[in-house]
């Protein structure tokens, strides 16, 4: 059974009159529940490969599918909206609001789904204390240190419960301890059942994953 | 997204968005002010002319009321014939000349205004104190605040208008002595006027032969609930000797007059707005071009392009609604100010505004701003929702 499908991917960028291959052919399956590490070296492509399995960049040719559905060739509303429910993305940046709570902000998602106020706060609260956050809920982001932010991230991508994760150095920010925390989390998230596609090139947190795909130069080598 | 969280992106740079909106403000109360300007003129005209409830001016052929020293003849049965007309309730006569007055017997002669009017039928004046003259007193006067402050002169007090003054004898050829009894506000006189008021015979005689029955305007005064361009056009068809204007003629004249006062009122409104809704397209493209990682985080999300083009238009509305509210009270503030200024210049009726706020006009003026506001985020709100989510990421992330 396959959650997600990545067939022959290929994707060029244009930089300035100079054609970069980012990915020469990359084929990736991953079923659902399976915790995948993508690791290799800065410049591998193994970003890209993540945003094109998560709808945020279309490949140059090859395709991506879904839980059956190409989401390579969807238009921008419909690939939103795909990714509003059933994708969650974690970021090296975190990239909370700054000028919203960290349970507003688990919120967000929840209320762009168009979740009544009542049920998302529950549930922003419920995600919180999920990743050991509950006290800090009405906390703004900017109060909060740099792991307690990927936490409120991390809840965040959760929110609209999504079937797939997709992280992206998600430890990339953090000191060792901070970093170990968002680990255990990953893997107790896995352990109940999330699919997990995680970036990284910290080879502690690769270890962590069930599977570990290696990529060099745009393809996959292991 | 919930609206709330849209408004609260203004705080994350609070100075930066206290001074757009003080920026917006002193755009937006130059707008209020010059929408003021633009209709303040006519209406303040209009309601001068109305004050005293009179809505016809009968002139000499081709002058305006009190525009020259121009008189009409036969000035007792032109009247008549107008007050028979069934919708005329009044016909006030005005005589108005230069004259001299002089305090005391042997002191030197001030140069006044002289109104000849009919006590009974009135609409220059508003007695402030003291009594007014009645019908047919030839021996009192009434005199405005700077006639009064002039010579010196109050209620009861006994004061000379000389006229028609000879160089070659050193004399005048008339003189009264007249008893001061009321003070008056004269309607159309301008700052500083001295003016004195006397029965129009009185100031027909002081005027001599030049004067005699005749008048320099006629003010009309037509029943309530009449047709008054009906009336207008009957008093023109049966005089057409003379110049019958009713009030939404005068104001035309005097539109046609100031047309300069419109013509910047509208160029500097519309600069106001130009550089309101600069103001506001510039803020809100530093704004999204600072935050295109965090929008590109969200629309990774799954927030739309329709809400994020939402928020950056809330957030310019929002800037725009505060800085439009705050301008219109400074601009009624900057107003008054402007029109002691304007109404102090020369041969203005003390009485006009240039600036008079009508709410119609002002809540217009705070909705072309909200629209300038809005339309001025547009583009940057259609940046920030095409912003390639892949590439924003990467470039953040390198």
């Amino acid at each position: 059974m396959t959650l997600i499908a990545g067939r022959d991917l290929k994707k060029t960028y244009h930089l300035a009159e100079q054609e970069v291959a980012a990915l020469r052919g990359v084929t990736l399956t991953i079923a659902p529940g399976e915790y995948v590490a993508i690791a290799g070296p800065s410049g591998c492509g193994k970003s890209t490969l993540l945003q094109l399995l998560g709808g945020i960049d279309t490949p140059t040719s090859g395709s991506v599918e879904l839980d059956g559905t190409r989401i390579d060739t969807l238009g921008d509303r419909a690939l939103t909206e795909l990714r509003l429910r059933k994708i969650g993305f974690v970021f090296q940046r975190f990239h909370l609001l700054p000028v919203l709570s960290a349970s507003e902000n688990v919120e967000l998602p929840m209320a762009e789904a168009g979740m009544p106020a009542r049920v998302r706060r529950a549930r922003a609260q419920e995600l919180l204390e999920y990743v050991g956050l509950g006290a800090r809920a009405r906390h703004r982001a900017t109060q909060l240190s740099g792991g307690e932010m990927q936490r409120v991230a991390i809840a965040r991508a959760l929110a609209n419960r999504p079937s797939l994760i997709l992280a992206d150095e998600p430890t990339g920010e953090l000191d060792a301890a901070t970093g170990a925390e968002i680990l255990a989390l990953f893997r107790r998230l896995n352990a109940e059942g999330t699919t997990l596609v995680v970036v990284t090139h910290d080879d502690r947190l690769a270890a962590e994953a069930g599977r570990v795909v290696r990529m060099l130069d745009g393809r996959i080598v292991a | 997204m919930d609206l709330r969280w849209s408004f609260r992106n203004l705080r994350r740079h609070p100075l930066r968005t206290v001074l757009s909106i003080a920026g917006i403000a002193v755009a937006s109360a130059m707008l209020c002010d010059m929408i003021m300007l633009s209709g303040g003129l006519e209406t303040s005209f209009a309601r001068l002319m109305l004050l005293r409830g009179y809505q016809i001016r009968v002139t000499p052929q081709g002058t305006l009321p009190l525009d020259s020293e121009a008189t009409m003849p036969g000035i007792t049965m032109l009247a008549r014939a107008i007050a028979a007309d069934p919708d005329v309730v009044a016909v006030a006569p005005v005589v108005a000349t230069s004259l001299y007055g002089s305090p005391t017997p042997h002191s030197a002669l001030l140069t006044l205004f002289g109104y000849g009017i009919d006590p009974a039928n009135q609409g220059l004046y508003q007695l402030e104190s003291g009594a007014d003259l009645l019908p047919g007193d030839s021996l009192g006067v009434l005199l405005g605040a700077p006639a009064a402050r002039l010579m010196g002169a109050a209620v009861g007090d006994t004061i000379a208008l000389v006229s028609q003054l000879d160089p070659q004898v050193a004399g005048a050829a008339a003189e009264r002595r007249l008893v001061v009894r009321g003070m008056v506000r004269w309607l159309y006189d301008h700052e500083g006027q001295p003016s004195v008021g006397t029965i129009v015979p009185v100031m027909q005689a002081l005027g001599g032969i030049r004067q005699a029955d005749r008048a320099s305007v006629l003010m009309v005064k037509a029943r309530d609930g009449a047709d008054v361009p009906a009336v207008v056009a009957r008093l023109r068809g049966a005089h057409p000797g003379v110049e019958v204007s009713g009030v939404d003629d005068l104001v035309r004249h005097f539109r046609e007059r100031m047309v300069y006062f419109r013509q910047l009122a509208l160029i500097l409104g519309t600069l106001s707005l130009g550089i309101a809704t600069l103001l506001i397209g510039t803020l809100l493209a530093i704004t999204v071009n600072e935050r295109l990682p965090e929008i590109a985080t969200l629309r990774a999300l799954g927030v739309s392009r329709r809400s994020v083009i939402r928020d950056v238009l809330i957030e310019g509305a929002a800037l725009t609604m505060a800085g439009g509210v705050i301008g219109v009270v400074l601009g009624l503030g900057t107003a008054r100010v402007l029109d002691r200024i304007l109404t102090s210049f020369p041969g203005l009726p003390a009485a006009f505004s240039f600036f008079v706020p009508r709410p119609g006009a002002l809540a217009a003026g705070l909705a072309a701003t909200l629209t300038a506001g809005v339309l001025a985020g547009l583009y940057p709100a259609w940046l920030a929702a095409r912003a390639p989510i892949a590439a924003t990421l990467r470039a953040e992330a390198t």
